[in-house]
This record gives C-alpha cells, sequence and structure tokens, in this order.
C-alpha cells in the first residue's frame, strides 16, 4: 500500500507542477538542495573533532526538526498533497494507514532536503570505522522519520484541538507568533552557534545531546568509543519513539476521519440579538446592507478575525521587537502606523476571502458600487477606531510626545490610503482562497503567487505614497522650515486620506463592474 | 420524401426547433420564431465559450417564451452550466448575446439583472450569514425597503421551511438547505425570469414537491422559468418546453409534446445526444 500512495502522491504532484508554478518549485528545490548540501558539507568538513561534529549534528537535527514542527504552521497546514479523507472508506486500519501516508510524505522535496542535512551525520562517522558508519545510516533514517512524523503529529493534534471556532483563533495567534519567532530565533542563533562550536557550555551540549533530536549523534559517538550496546539502546530508543508518534498518529486520524466538525460551536446559534440593534444604525440601503453583511463577516470569519488580529498583533509586537536592546523606544511611538499598514496589507484580497460568493454581487444590477464602498466603510470601521485608540496612547507610552503630530498626520493618511488600497488589491490582484469546509485549520491553500506578487507590491506602495504630503511638511517642520507646518500636516494627512479612499474606490468600482465575471473565475475554487 | 422528411414537416407545424446536427435537415430552410411574438424572456444568440482547447458552447442559439417552464436538458460536460453562467453575467461569452426580455444582459446589465432572479449551482453563499440575515441583505441590495424585506422574508423562510434554520450560518447548512435558500435569494426581489441550474439536486422529496408548487405558481402568474436538470422524468413532468443540448449545442428546443414526438423524453433524448445506454456487457465478475 505505501508504494501505491507513493506513486500517487508523485502522479499528483506532477500534476500540479505545470508552467510557471513548476519553475518557482523548481528553483525552490534547488535552493532547498543547496542550503542542505551546505549543512552537510559543512557538518564533513568543520574543523573540530568527533565531538563537536556529533554536537554540531544534534543541532543541526533539532533545528532542522523544529523547522518542521513551525513550518507547517506558518506554511498553511503542511503537505496535504494526499488528504487522509481521500483514504477513509478504504478497509485499511488506521496504523496501516498513517505508515502509509508516512511513506508518502517522504516522497518529496522537503524530506530530501532534510535527508541531505541529516546525511551529514554519516561524514562524520566516516573516520571512524564501518561500525560507525552504519549505526549512522541508521541513525538519519530514524531522526528523519521522527521530524516528519513529528510534525505531522503536532499539525494532526492542533488540528483536532483547534476544531473549535475559539481554538481556531488560538491557532491563528500561534501561526502569527510562530512567524514572530524569528527575533528571538536570530538572537539564539547568534548567541548560541558559538557555544556549539566552542564547546563552551557543557550543560548546553548535554541537552543538545539528550534531547530526542540528539540521540542518533549520541549513538554515533557511543559507536566510536566503541560502546555497542549504549550505540544499539539509543538507536532502539529512537525507534521507540517513532513507533509511538505513529501510533499516535494514527489515532489522531482516525478522530480527524471520524468526527464532524462545524463552523460555529455545537448547539450555539449565530448571536442575533444585541449586535442586530446596533447593526440597525446602518442606513437602509444597498451601502448599509454591505457595511453590515461585512461587518457581521469579519466578527464570524475565523480566517478574516485572524488576518485582523494578526495584523494587529504584528503592528504592535514589530516595534516593540526592534526597541529590545535598544535605549530609544520611539518606534514604538508609531505602532498605530504599522497597524494600519499590516491591517491593509494582509487583508487585500476581500474577494477571495468570499470566494465565489461574488455571484450574488455580479447578479445583483447596480450593486457593484456598494459593493466596494461598503467594504471599504466596514475596513474602517474596524481598523479605524483602533489605529485611533493606538495614535492616542502609544506615543504617551512611549515616552515621545513629540511624536504626536507625526502619528496623527500620517495615521489618516495611511488609514484612507488603506481603504483604497485593499480594494484595489482584492480587484487587481485576487487570489482564490480554499473553502473551509476542511478539516486542517491552518491550511491556507491558495498563495497569492508571484504573479500576483508585484502588483501586490505596488500597491503596497500606493497606501505609502498616501503618507507623501504629510510626510514633506512634518519634515519641514522638523527642519524649521516652516515651525507651523507640524500640525499643518494633520488636516492635510487626513484630506489626501480621504482623497486616496474616494479615488481608488473609485478604480476599484470600475473595475469590478467591468471585469467581475473574471473576478468571480479568478477567486473560484474548485471543490 | 423520406421519414425524416415527414417528421421534420410535423415538427414544423408544432414550432419547434429541431436539429439533430451531421447535416441531416441541412438542405431545408432553418425554422425561426415567428418574429410578432413578444420579446422572449431569454434569447440566447450565437453565445460561444471556449476554455483552451475545449469547445464548452459552440455558437448557441435558444429562445425562452414568456410564461414557459423552460426546461435545459443535456449529458454531464454539455454546456448547461456554461451556458447559463453567460446567461445570467456571471461568466463572458467569447461570443453571442443575451437578451432578457429584449434588454441585451451584456451591454445593459442593470436593466437586465433587475429581472432575473439566479440561482447558480456549485458557487457558494456569503457563508457566514444566517438564512434570514442572507435574505435581507440580498434584497437591501436590490433595494427594497426594510419593511418589505423583512415580510417576504418571513414568508419565504416559512414556505420554504427554513424558519427553524434562520438563526444557523449559511456554512453549516446542508446541500438541499442551501438549494432552498438560494432559491429564496432568487425570489426575493419579485423577478420575471429565473434561471436555476439544477434546483433539485439533494433537494428531499417534500421541499422538492413545495419548489415544484411555488414555480408552476410564478409561471402560472407569467413568469418564465428556465432550469436545467438531468433528470429527464422531471423535466417532462415539470416543464412545458424543453431544450436538448450536447456538445455545447441545441440539438432540439419546442413544446415538450413536440420534442417527445410520442416518444418518452428519455428515449428522444438517447437518440439525440447520440448515447448508446450501455451497462449490459461485460463486468461478469460483479456478479460472482
Amino acid at each position: 500500500m505505501v508504494g501505491v500512495l507513493i506513486s500517487m502522491k508523485l502522479r499528483v504532484l506532477r500534476h500540479s507542477l505545470g508552467g510557471i508554478r513548476g519553475a518557482f518549485f523548481g528553483i525552490g528545490a534547488v535552493i532547498g538542495l543547496s542550503v542542505a548540501a551546505g549543512c552537510a558539507v559543512f557538518l564533513a568538513l568543520h574543523p573540530g573533532g568527533l565531538t563537536v561534529g556529533t554536537d554540531l549534528a544534534s543541532a543541526l537535527i533539532a533545528v532542522w526538526t523544529l523547522g518542521w514542527l513551525f513550518g507547517p504552521i506558518l506554511a498553511g497546514g503542511g503537505d496535504e498533497t494526499l488528504r487522509p479523507e481521500n483514504f477513509a472508506l478504504l478497509p485499511i486500519r488506521p496504523v496501516p494507514l498513517a505508515v502509509g501516508l508516512f511513506g508518502a510524505s517522504l516522497a518529496g522535496v522537503a524530506p530530501l532536503v532534510t535527508l541531505i542535512v541529516f546525511a551529514g551525520l554519516v561524514c562524520v562517522a566516516v573516520p571512524v570505522g564501518t561500525g560507525a558508519v552504519v549505526v549512522a545510516v541508521l541513525a538519519v533514517a530514524l531522526q528523519l522519520a521522527m521530524a516528519v512524523l513529528l510534525s505531522k503529529v503536532v499539525i494532526a493534534g492542533l488540528g483536532a484541538l483547534l476544531g473549535s471556532r475559539r481554538g481556531k483563533d488560538l491557532g491563528v495567534l500561534l501561526t502569527a507568533l510562530a512567524a514572530l519567532a524569528y527575533w528571538p530565533a536570530s538572537y539564539a542563533f547568534q548567541t548560541l552557534g558559538p557555544i556549539v562550536l566552542g564547546q563552551s557550555s557543557p550543560v548546553f551540549s548535554a541537552a543538545l545531546r539528550y534531547l530526542p533530536t540528539g540521540w542518533g549523534p549520541t549513538a554515533v559517538a557511543a559507536s566510536a568509543a566503541q560502546d555497542w550496546l549504549a550505540a544499539l539502546g539509543w538507536l532502539l530508543a529512537l525507534a521507540v519513539v517513532d513507533g509511538l508518534l505513529v501510533l499516535a498518529w494514527s489515532r489522531l486520524l482516525v478522530r480527524r476521519l471520524t468526527t464532524s466538525q462545524s463552523a460555529s460551536q455545537p448547539g450555539r446559534s449565530a448571536r442575533t440579538g444585541p449586535a442586530r440593534r446596533r447593526l440597525r444604525l446602518l442606513p437602509e440601503s444597498p451601502l448599509g446592507a454591505v457595511i453590515g453583511k461585512e461587518l457581521r463577516t469579519w466578527w464570524r470569519d475565523a480566517r478574516r478575525r485572524a488576518m485582523l488580529l494578526s495584523s494587529i498583533l504584528i503592528g504592535a509586537i514589530v516595534p516593540v521587537m526592534s526597541t529590545v536592546g535598544n535605549a530609544n523606544a520611539s518606534t514604538l511611538a508609531f505602532g498605530a502606523l504599522w497597524i494600519v499598514f499590516f491591517a491593509a496589507m494582509q487583508v487585500g484580497n476581500l474577494y477571495g476571502f468570499d470566494g465565489s460568493a461574488l455571484w450574488q454581487t455580479l447578479v445583483t444590477p447596480g450593486a457593484v458600487n456598494a459593493d466596494v464602498r461598503g467594504r471599504q466603510w466596514a475596513w474602517l470601521l474596524i481598523v479605524g477606531p483602533i489605529a485611533l485608540l493606538a495614535a492616542a496612547i502609544l506615543p504617551a507610552v512611549a515616552g515621545a510626545p513629540g511624536a504626536y503630530p507625526w502619528v496623527l498626520a500620517l495615521m489618516p493618511a495611511l488609514l484612507g490610503g488603506g481603504a483604497g488600497t485593499v480594494l484595489l488589491m482584492s480587484v487587481f490582484a485576487p487570489f482564490p482562497m480554499p473553502t473551509q469546509r476542511g478539516r486542517n485549520p491552518f491550511s491556507s491553500g491558495g498563495r497569492a503567487g508571484f504573479s500576483g506578487f508585484l502588483p501586490r507590491m505596488g500597491i503596497i506602495f500606493l497606501q505609502l505614497a498616501t503618507a507623501v504630503p504629510a510626510f514633506v511638511l512634518l519634515l519641514l517642520g522638523a527642519l524649521d522650515v516652516l515651525p507651523w507646518a507640524n500640525w499643518a500636516a494633520v488636516p492635510v494627512g487626513v484630506l489626501s486620506g480621504l482623497v486616496a479612499a474616494w479615488w481608488w474606490g473609485g478604480i476599484a468600482c470600475r473595475r469590478l463592474a467591468r471585469r467581475g465575471p473574471e473576478l468571480l473565475a479568478a477567486v473560484r475554487v474548485a471543490v | 420524401m423520406g421519414p425524416h422528411g415527414l417528421q421534420r414537416r410535423r415538427l414544423q407545424g408544432r414550432g419547434i426547433v429541431m436539429d439533430l446536427g451531421d447535416g441531416v435537415f441541412d438542405d431545408l430552410p432553418r425554422y425561426r420564431d415567428q418574429p410578432a411574438d413578444p420579446a422572449p424572456a431569454l434569447r440566447l444568440t450565437g453565445l460561444s465559450k471556449r476554455f483552451g482547447q475545449t469547445v464548452a458552447v459552440d455558437n448557441m442559439g435558444l429562445s425562452v417564451p414568456p410564461g414557459s417552464f423552460f426546461g435545459l436538458v443535456g449529458p454531464n460536460g454539455a454546456g448547461k452550466t456554461t451556458s447559463l453562467s453567460m446567461a445570467v453575467g456571471l461568466l463572458r461569452p467569447d461570443a453571442g448575446t443575451v437578451r432578457v426580455f429584449g434588454l441585451d444582459l451584456w451591454q445593459d446589465p442593470v436593466r437586465a439583472k433587475a429581472l432575473v432572479g439566479v440561482l447558480p449551482d456549485g458557487l457558494s453563499l456569503p457563508e457566514r450569514l444566517t438564512g434570514r440575515e442572507l435574505l435581507t441583505y440580498t434584497a437591501l441590495l436590490r433595494g427594497l425597503d426594510r419593511d418589505t424585506v423583512a415580510a417576504r422574508a418571513d414568508e419565504l423562510l416559512g414556505v420554504l421551511e427554513l424558519a427553524e434554520a434562520e438563526r444557523t450560518l449559511v456554512i453549516d447548512y446542508s446541500a438541499g438547505m442551501r438549494k432552498k435558500i438560494g432559491l429564496a435569494t432568487a425570489l426575493m426581489h419579485a423577478p420575471k425570469l429565473l434561471v436555476l441550474d439544477e434546483p433539485f439536486e439533494a433537494v428531499d422529496p417534500v421541499s422538492a414537491s413545495t419548489i415544484r408548487t411555488i414555480l408552476r405558481r410564478f409561471v402560472a402568474a407569467g413568469g418564465a422559468v428556465v432550469l436545467s436538470s438531468h433528470v429527464m422524468e422531471l423535466v417532462e413532468k415539470l416543464c412545458d418546453h424543453v431544450a436538448v443540448i450536447t456538445r455545447g449545442r441545441v440539438v432540439a428546443s419546442g413544446p415538450v409534446d413536440a420534442v417527445r414526438a410520442g416518444r418518452s423524453l428519455e428515449e428522444v433524448f438517447v437518440h439525440l445526444v447520440g448515447g448508446r445506454t450501455g451497462g449490459a456487457e461485460g463486468l461478469s465478475w460483479l456478479a460472482s
């Protein structure tokens, strides 16, 4: 069965790699393989002795295993080329199914890249002798299995945990935080790398060795010391861990295949009470209808909520992170600008979120303008108050009251620009997103892709351009050329924001009116 | 005059267009609708669409008289959904025109679309709204006032037996409920033409009967319905006009009785699409 699944996966991969996508896949594969080869060569040629070699291998295996854990969370659910659902009706018991899917997930570029990195351990063992090489080969296989299985189990476990609505929010926060792990990680690399190479911290080296990711290298080290029993013991321990992981994954597979998942919390219906009264304040018109629909959807759709939540988080954390260890905390004062910027950049695929539901707008006469303007208003009504709050509070918190004119002038300009560019991105660079009926909450499927990348970048710069008039005035004020310019920048910022929102929204309206069916085709997902 | 000629003359007398393809009747002038007729509820002329190498709809012509219940039948992949998508403005045709009561849908979309109610197949709805919210917003978007909207939503949810589910988000609806709420959104603005793609798929028998009754009343009141289906019995029972399409072309269209010509619609269909009902040979292992 494993053979069938592997050939199935390779066939699917081959079919999905046509044209440009194939080219980018090839480039990615080449880059990945070169990095891996670099790691392996480094392990083989490093100047230290066997102990340094095995410690380095432990560190590399630990880092790459961590990559297997976080990569799928970041990259949207990991490899779902073969979905377990497709095999739910086959008379296969869970453990063989898990083994088969595991075998299939080994067929791919990422496992190959990892295998090459781990194979550095074999290079380390070559000078020692044949016995050590045999141990190293076995260790590499078991470590690779562990990395892949651990990733599968963690994603499946989180998926089971995050089945509920609250859980999905948690998962998204996790994703955002994983994305932000870059800063601590780079700090760790800078400080811990030399420790491993210089063997300067025995505790840290020991910890690396005794973690399951270090058991393979430890077995090699034992075999180098002719302690074959210990080597065998470490390998057996690794094999037991792998077996337990297969077992755990099979349990999780059963759960995934036999429980249903409801979008809202089970037994609870949509809240229509107070929210309903509040939304009645909206005008009774097509525009009001779209704003109401959008506000409700922002609130109820986990994916949309997630995008906004994470952009606000990133907007708040980026300045904090960049000021850590930096006596000058002034970037925190500009948190509001980051929030607006990320909130516009992240959600610029509104029609992609809604998928083929766009047909409703297209069959409704004259609904296009209301749709675009309503979506602009809804975005403004959500992001605006948060940005305003951040603009009012953060400069004071950061102890930089001098930042107030800057923040208060640039924020409305970016906000208005964002209300325009969100729609521009949504109509000019749309991409399909998977329907939300799948079982993998991390699945983000459709990526913007490289074809949409350039227009998106261009539109992001447009948003920044809205801030230019206010920025010039602020600069003139700061340079004492025009002393009053500082505060004159605030109304100028508001005005340029208004103009941008109105102007670009109009462009989006005309585009949607003219190319509606094409947009529908672009965001439609094959079920 | 051969048997084809006789049949042809009889068909002409009943005012139907029949094209058996492969030039069977190429020597005879083609029949056209009487020009004195009021504008058809829906008229497709020379409609074409190609996806890459595949020709999905090939120079299709179709005329749906006002007040008719029009069934569109065809085998899988015949181009039913593609042509209906082009007819309602969801897919841009490569060539051809679509007229709704004489208004060109692609040139004058606002006036034409106001007359049409659509239930597409396989497209999603705004998933995070409840059934009632979906109806309300759809109707407000069409410019109805709130009181009318509330009254009509109440009635539709009641009649379609969606009242209990009105607090459930559409994403949690079953396939049949999605069809029903989709039909309700198509009806909210009291259109003159309903275009329904596979409206009975996944709908339970009781609801299907309700929907049939609603549609019959709609037609009796002067509205026109176009629906696609591959269930011949349903079209035979429900529709007064039928068009058979295959490989993107209309091969027969007209009143159901005329197209049937005394046979069952299924027989005519199989004959027209050039199919051969298989399944009798081979597969001996299946019975062992």
